[in-house]
């Protein structure tokens, strides 16, 4: 395949070009839609989750945490109350520094990354169903954060 | 097929040799996905956050190229990249079978499929300057289009293509490249059908427009 | 991966007659439309494979289920 060489050619398309989307493929909305039919189970809550409780374990209030791990903390009240809330990648990335977590698989459970891990996603969703109000945390609750702990941090 | 290719050096202002190549594999996916997506996400986060007009807001960043592994085998499908000092700048999927054209003068006569198309972010404009730099290539979507067109010729096709496109790319397919915009269409959640004429496919090999 | 080999195909008359007008139909050479049906024909395949079903719907929006072996 020969391509076009004439380099006045190419300079007037990139000046033409520039400033425009130039991408092809569904829609935001359609595919958020797939992915909600879809069989994949949500780990989303397992995040949340685990936020809440890791936070709570430490005896941070949600402004002492956003100060502590130097992220907003409008987005960290938007990841703790709303489920639909995606968070940014650099904020995870600051939780799973803090928290001393691969960031890797806070990303999945943030769902910021696919992971093809049945047993992952099964575990974190356990772990996300057994929700409580907020209170200082119970020995279950205690035990629960462990055990996701562990999790994340498993090779 | 490997070849070499043309690139605008954005800072320069200058043509640089790139890559154009079609042996795309899983590898290139991943280098997609672990490079591109994370700073399109935070591109489209800062721009929301910032009160952007929705149309200014990237509106691809959901794609996953990892799930496209098993279309490598098919022979309907063509991938083709473009790389620049061996960093990725572009991806596309084309589909060499199975459409036609919608034009009344083309219906029925076999096309080629723009199925997925994407630039690297750095490239974009928007995304670049919401993360405070300048964006590094250009005319790499032209160049893609251009390696689209090329394959629908060497298909037989006479370089007729068509695509289904984002409102926010609609400027650059009708006004850039001169496609005809055909109508919004139900079935892909009323994105604009664009197609190129053999006799439109030529005119922006030539680099005019209808 | 693009180096092309050549093999002689034997068809029927009525075979050719088929091949000739899809290739007055849809602007190709004979050699591009039987590679098209050969794609057409994995495409299904693969599909089919992965479970999904193909079919024809008539104008009555009636659907029959057209499987491919």
């Amino acid at each position: 395949m020969k391509m076009n060489t004439d380099k006045n050619w190419l300079k007037n398309m990139a000046e033409r070009e520039d400033g425009c989307f130039v991408s092809v493929g569904g829609l935001v909305e359609s595919l958020e839609q797939k992915e909600q039919a879809s069989n994949v189970i949500p780990m989303k809550p397992a995040f949340v989750r685990f936020v809440e409780l890791a936070r709570r374990e430490r005896s941070l209030s949600l402004e002492q945490f956003a100060e502590k791990v130097d992220v907003d903390l409008v987005e960290l009240v938007k990841i703790e109350t709303e489920a639909s809330y995606k968070p940014a990648i650099r904020t995870v990335h600051r939780i799973a520094e803090f928290l001393k977590v691969p960031q890797k698989k806070l990303l999945a459970l943030a769902g910021l990354l696919q992971m093809k891990d049945p047993e992952f996603q099964t575990a974190a969703l356990r772990f996300a169903a057994r929700s409580a109000p907020v209170e200082k945390l119970s020995m279950q609750e205690h035990s629960d954060l462990e055990e996701i702990v562990k999790l994340l941090c498993e090779q | 097929m490997r070849t070499s290719v043309l690139l605008l050096h954005r800072a320069s202002g200058e043509p640089v040799e790139g890559e154009l190549f079609d042996e795309v594999t899983v590898e290139h996916f991943l280098e997609a996905q672990r490079e591109w997506r994370p700073i399109v996400l935070d591109a489209a986060k800062r721009l929301v956050e910032a009160g952007a007009a929705k149309e200014e807001i990237p509106r691809h960043w959901h794609w996953d190229w990892s799930s496209k592994e098993s279309d490598l085998r098919v022979l309907a499908y063509g991938f083709v990249g473009i790389a620049y000092e061996g960093r990725l700048q572009g991806l596309m999927k084309l589909e060499t079978a199975g459409r036609s054209g919608r034009i009344a003068a083309q219906k029925g006569k076999p096309l080629v499929y723009v199925d997925y198309l994407e630039t690297a972010p750095w490239n974009i404009k928007q995304i670049a300057s919401v993360l405070g730099a300048k964006p590094k290539f250009g005319a790499i979507g032209t160049r893609l289009i251009e390696a689209a067109v090329r394959r629908s010729l060497e298909e037989g096709f006479k370089g007729r293509l068509g695509l289904h496109s984002l409102s926010s790319s609609e400027r650059f397919y009708l006004d850039v490249c001169g496609m005809t915009a055909v109508g919004k269409d139900p079935a892909k959640q009323s994105l604009l059908w664009c197609e190129f004429t053999p006799e439109q496919a030529e005119k922006f090999l030539a680099g005019g427009t209808a | 991966m693009n180096q092309k080999r050549t093999m002689t195909l034997n068809l029927t008359d009525q075979e050719m007659k088929v091949l000739e007008d899809l290739s007055n139909q849809k602007d190709l050479s004979k050699t591009a439309v039987l590679r098209q049906a050969l794609r057409l024909y994995q495409l299904v395949e693969v599909k089919l494979a992965e479970g999904g079903k193909l079919f024809f719907e008539d104008q009555k929006k009636e659907k029959a289920e057209l499987m491919v072996l």
